[in-house]
Order: structure tokens, then C-alpha cells, then sequence
């Protein structure tokens, strides 16, 4: 779920060369810069009590399939960077402390448990952009041990000040569009608000994950090693999965400089050959949900046998690899789905038919 | 059931003790000016997963509640002019990612997760499941301020980290075992802390169908 809708309407979306950013105050009702953000229809990043997300969190858990979520045998994972943490921002401007119920990761997910009606077996994973990475490799690791019969991974992020904030201060978040995997004077990049559950088996399904990788440099909290070694140490795991297979790769692509022209790197020499396509110029970054909201543009891309080429307007492509326009994928029998993270956090894995 | 063996465990309960008073004495433990810009987290669980001196083919599976409550308190009184620098301190996992950064060690896997009432659980049960030869289980939270007043903070300065291997290695320290079984039960991430600072011989349900045995050698 994005700002245009499901998975069918983000990638007829996406198909059609249309953006959802618009600029918005980054501070909202507060003012300040205006930056790119995709925020949800009806939806202002100014917070209210309860949450203006929460109506989109329900319509995105009515289409989980019913199961008793939540019991030991049907553990669910919720990941993402900023859970609540508006209401804080809230909190802290207004002094009103019906701001707080919903502020911090575990007061946010015990509601949403109640909410959705799941049992107690709710981990939380925060590890800002790879979060989803992280819940499905979590829920992958439970169904193999066989501790766990199914497992549902639900990872959300919705913009506030808060985050809005601090990527401004970090001065990413300027008045510039996206234009990622695209060469310019100075990156920018977009936020977006994004939702997005997984269910995971076993034994059954229309598709697989495989070659599930992580990797983390530990280099720097905003920057990565020059050498580009943090995203091939990572991707490498999962080329191994590929051998035999012609794929594509949906990048991270958040439209800063350096990190582009290092995973665009990394990408050519792990999947030779491979066209690498990024979203965010259009859907923004929608953070810790942005594995599992690109995941499901990618599944709807190979269900419909059209990928949808990287959104952005810039200067000319990071390389000869990046897919400016919509390609036909019937002839690929894979997708390489890869996040990025602060702190030179990395992780990937191979999408495929069952 | 899920098996792994304690090869050692280090932890350290501030107690009462002023948060000034825990970074002076946990200053020394880093290189000279790294302290600056670390939490009181990032100091006393970074100490702890330091002491079993973290490497590249480890896991780090990280457990803490609320984190960086006071970056995070700090950050929010920024407004309207956002410190970037306590926006990235603020973000959750940053207490494991200051200790790390400053070694320069990269590390393939690292899992942070938050959580209430079942987190002890959540986290050994990531613990368990992870295929690395080692893995760093490590945590704590820091006492927060005026969020804790809203019940958004813990109210102790606790940091640990414990090592975790499937061979019984030459001086186990002890051995943590989780099993599928009818019960019930929780248990929190202070409750762990206090497990393993004491020492603490524990056979009980940690959630529901789950039980804990933790025994020391």
C-alpha cells in the first residue's frame, strides 16, 4: 500500500510515468521547506489522535488472510523505523498526553495487536530501511526450524515531522525531486508513506524467497566504504541463489549520489547483464516498509509481465544498466529485491516462482 | 527444542547510579573522544558486546525497548531545528551501531528488535534460530525523563550481552534452552537483565508455548 494504493494500483501507477510526490511543508501545519512526500490519500503528516494511518493500517489487515495470528504456531513479525513516533512529536509540541498512546514501538504494536485481534507471539524489528528484510528472514528461520507453521510479517512507516525533520536536518531531504540512480549536482530524496504485509509457508505458495542475505559495514551511520564492499558482500549471497537464472534487480535507489553509483556497482557485478530498476523517484521512500512495499510491486510486475522503469528525472543514468523505461519480464525467471540502510546496513534476496 | 551454549556473559546494572556518573566510569572502556556523541545505552550495552570482542562472522541479535530514550527526548526538544545528529543517535538500533562503528567491525548479521512483554522470548528465539557459529545476544535500555513519564521509557540503566554457541565450547558458562510446550507466561527484558547479571538458574514459560531452561555451570 502507497500512496496510490495496492500493489495493482502502484505498479499501473508506477507504468504510467506518474509520481506521487508533491512538496509539503516539512514540518506541516508548522511550515518550513517544502520537500517531496507521498503521503496517503486523506492524510496530512500533522498528527492526530488516533493516528490519521491507522484507517489504512485496518484496510491493509482486512486482506490478511484469517488465521490465529499471534499464537505460537502463527508468530507474527511487525518491522519498521518510526512506528508511532509522531505522536511524540506531537506530544512534545502540544503537551497533550493522549498523543502518548501510540508513541513508542511497544505501546504502538500491543494497540495494533488488540486492534487486529492477534495473540501475544508479536516480535518487534527496527532496524530503520532493511526492517522488512529483517521479518521475513525472522519468519523464514521460524517455519524452517519448523517452529512455526505459518508467520505473517507486517511492516509500516508513516511520515510525521519527526522524520520528515531529521532527514531534512540531515539535508537529503531538500526541495530537489528524486531522481534515483541518476547523476546530478546533489542527491535528493523523497519520502512516502507505505504499508505492507507478507504471509510465508513452508511447503506452499505461488512464490519463493531464496538466497535471504544480510550484511552491514558498520562503517559509518550516513555513509558506506567507498569500495562499494558493504553492498556486494551482501548481494553476493544472493547471486549465488540466481546461478542459472536470468533476473532483474529492484534497487534501493533513494536518489542520493554516492550510495546510487555503489549499488549500481555492486549490481552489475554480482548480476551481470541484469536491467536495475528503482521506484522511490515516485512512490518516495517509504523507509523501514519499503522491502515489503516493493516486494509486492515486484510480485504484481512479474504477474503481469511488465516492470515498471526508474521514476526520476536527472541527469544521465549511473550506468548503462539502469532501466529508465518499462521493460517486458517474461523473459526473466527472477527479481532481486535489495534495501539499504543507516550504519551501512544491507539486504537482498532472490523473488521467483514457486 | 532450540539449543545454545553460554559461553560467557557480561553485564553491568547502573542501579541508581546518575547517568553522568555511569558514562564517567564507562568512558575509559572506549578510544579517546568516541564518547561524545554515544548514548548512555550505546555506552553500557556497547561495553558489554565489546567485552566479548564482536566480529565479522558473528551474529548480533540486539534487544531494547525503548532504546535511546534520551536522544530521542533530546531530539524531539531540537524542534524546530532538528539536530541531525541526534535524529541518526535517536533511531533505534544506533546503541550497537556507536560501538561498532567505532571499532570499524563489520558484521554480516545484526537483528535489533524492540518489544514488550514477550521481548526476552522474541529475541532468544532469534537468537536460537540464527546459523551463525557465534552469536552476540545484547541488549539494555537507558532511564528516560520526561518520556518516561508517559510510560515511553524504561526506568533502569541496564546493559548485557552474552554469547551463544551451538558446540559446547571448552568453559561454558552455562547453557539456554527454548522448547514447544503447554504453558503460559512472560518476560521482560529487565527480567532477562536480571537473569543473567545474577546468574540466575530459571525453568518456566517465557510465553505462551514457549519454555525457558537457563542453567549456569
Amino acid at each position: 500500500m502507497t500512496a496510490f494504493g495496492d500493489a495493482a494500483s502502484t505498479h499501473a501507477a508506477l507504468m504510467r510515468g506518474e509520481s506521487a510526490l508533491r512538496p509539503v511543508p516539512v514540518l506541516g501545519g508548522a511550515g518550513g521547506d517544502p520537500v517531496p512526500m507521498a503521503l496517503m490519500p486523506g492524510r496530512a503528516i500533522d498528527e492526530t489522535n488516533p493516528p490519521s494511518w491507522l484507517g489504512a493500517l485496518r484496510a491493509l489487515a482486512g486482506a490478511i488472510p484469517d488465521g490465529d495470528w499471534g499464537s505460537p504456531e502463527r508468530p507474527v513479525f511487525v518491522t519498521g523505523s518510526n512506528f508511532g513516533v509522531g505522536g511524540l512529536y506531537a506530544l512534545r509540541q502540544t503537551g497533550d498526553a493522549a498523543f502518548a498512546a501510540w508513541g513508542a514501538p511497544p505501546t504502538c504494536t500491543e494497540r495494533l495487536r488488540v486492534e487486529l485481534g492477534w495473540g501475544p507471539d508479536v516480535s518487534i524489528i527496527s532496524h530503520a530501511c532493511v526492517s522488512a528484510h529483517l521479518g521475513l528472514i525472522e519468519a523464514s528461520r521460524a517455519l524452517d526450524a519448523g517452529v512455526a507453521r505459518e508467520a505473517l510479517v507486517l511492516s509500516f512507516d508513516f511520515l510525521s515531522p519527526f522524520v520528515a525533520g531529521g532527514f531534512h536536518a540531515l539535508r537529503i531531504l531538500n526541495g530537489d525531486f528524486p531522481a534515483p540512480f541518476r547523476e546530478g549536482a546533489t542527491g535528493a530524496i523523497g519520502l512516502g508513506d507505505g504499508a505492507g504485509f507478507a504471509v510465508l509457508a513452508r511447503d506452499r505458495g505461488d512464490w519463493v524467497l531464496d538466497g535471504q542475505s544480510l550484511n552491514n559495514e558498520m562503517h559509518h551511520f550516513t555513509a558506506n566504504r567507498g569500495d562499494g564492499s558493504g553492498f556486494s558482500g551482501c548481494l553476493e549471497a544472493t547471486a549465488a541463489a540466481t546461478r542459472g537464472r536470468r533476473v532483474w534487480y529492484k534497487g534501493h535507489g533513494t536518489g542520493t549520489l554516492e550510495a546510487g553509483r555503489l549499488e549500481v556497482a555492486a549490481a552489475g557485478r554480482s548480476f551481470p547483464g541484469a536491467p536495475v530498476v528503482g521506484w522511490k523517484g515516485s512512490l518516495g521512500h517509504t523507509l523501514g516498509s519499503c522491502g515489503l512495499v516493493e516486494l509486492a510491486v515486484a510480485i504484481e510486475s512479474v504477474r503481469v509481465g511488465q516492470t515498471p522503469g526508474t521514476y526520476g528525472r536527472g541527469g544521465p543514468a549511473m550506468s548503462d544498466c539502469v532501466a529508465a523505461g518499462n521493460f517486458a519480464n517474461g523473459s526473466f525467471d527472477g527479481v532481486v529485491c535489495a534495501s539499504n540502510a543507516f550504519g551501512g546496513a544491507h539486504a537482498s534476496f532472490l523473488l521467483c516462482h514457486a | 527444542m532450540l539449543e545454545r551454549w553460554i559461553q560467557a556473559a557480561v553485564t553491568d546494572d547502573a542501579g541508581g547510579e546518575d547517568p553522568a556518573a555511569t558514562r564517567a566510569r564507562l568512558k575509559g572502556r572506549f578510544p579517546a573522544g568516541a564518547t561524545r556523541r554515544m548514548t548512555t545505552l550505546g555506552m553500557i550495552a556497547g561495553a558489554a558486546l565489546a567485552g566479548l570482542d564482536p566480529g565479522e562472522g558473528d551474529a548480533i541479535v540486539y534487544a531494547s525497548g525503548y532504546a535511546e530514550s534520551c536522544a530521542l527526548e533530546a531530539f524531539l526538544d531540537s524542534f524546530p531545528t532538528p539536530s541531525p545528529t541526534l535524529f541518526q543517535t535517536s533511531i533505534h538500533p544506533s546503541a550497537v551501531q556507536q560501538v561498532m562503528i567505532g571499532r570499524q567491525t563489520p558484521v554480516r548479521e545484526f537483528l535489533p528488535h524492540s518489544g514488550g512483554r514477550l521481548i526476552a522470548f522474541q529475541a532468544l528465539r532469534a537468537a536460537l534460530l540464527s546459523p551463525a557459529p557465534r552469536v552476540l545476544l545484547c541488549g539494555g535500555e537507558e532511564r528516560g525523563t520526561w518520556l518516561l513519564a508517559h510510560g515511553l521509557a524504561s526506568d533502569r540503566t541496564f546493559g548485557f550481552a552474552a554469547s551463544l554457541s551451538r558446540e559446547r565450547p571448552a568453559g561454558a558458562a552455562g547453557r539456554v534452552r527454548l522448547a514447544p510446550a503447554d504453558g503460559a507466561g512472560e518476560l521482560g527484558l529487565a527480567s532477562l537483565f536480571d537473569l543473567f547479571h545474577g546468574r540466575s538458574v530459571f525453568g518456566g514459560f517465557i510465553a505462551p508455548g514457549w519454555r525457558l531452561d537457563l542453567e549456569w555451570l
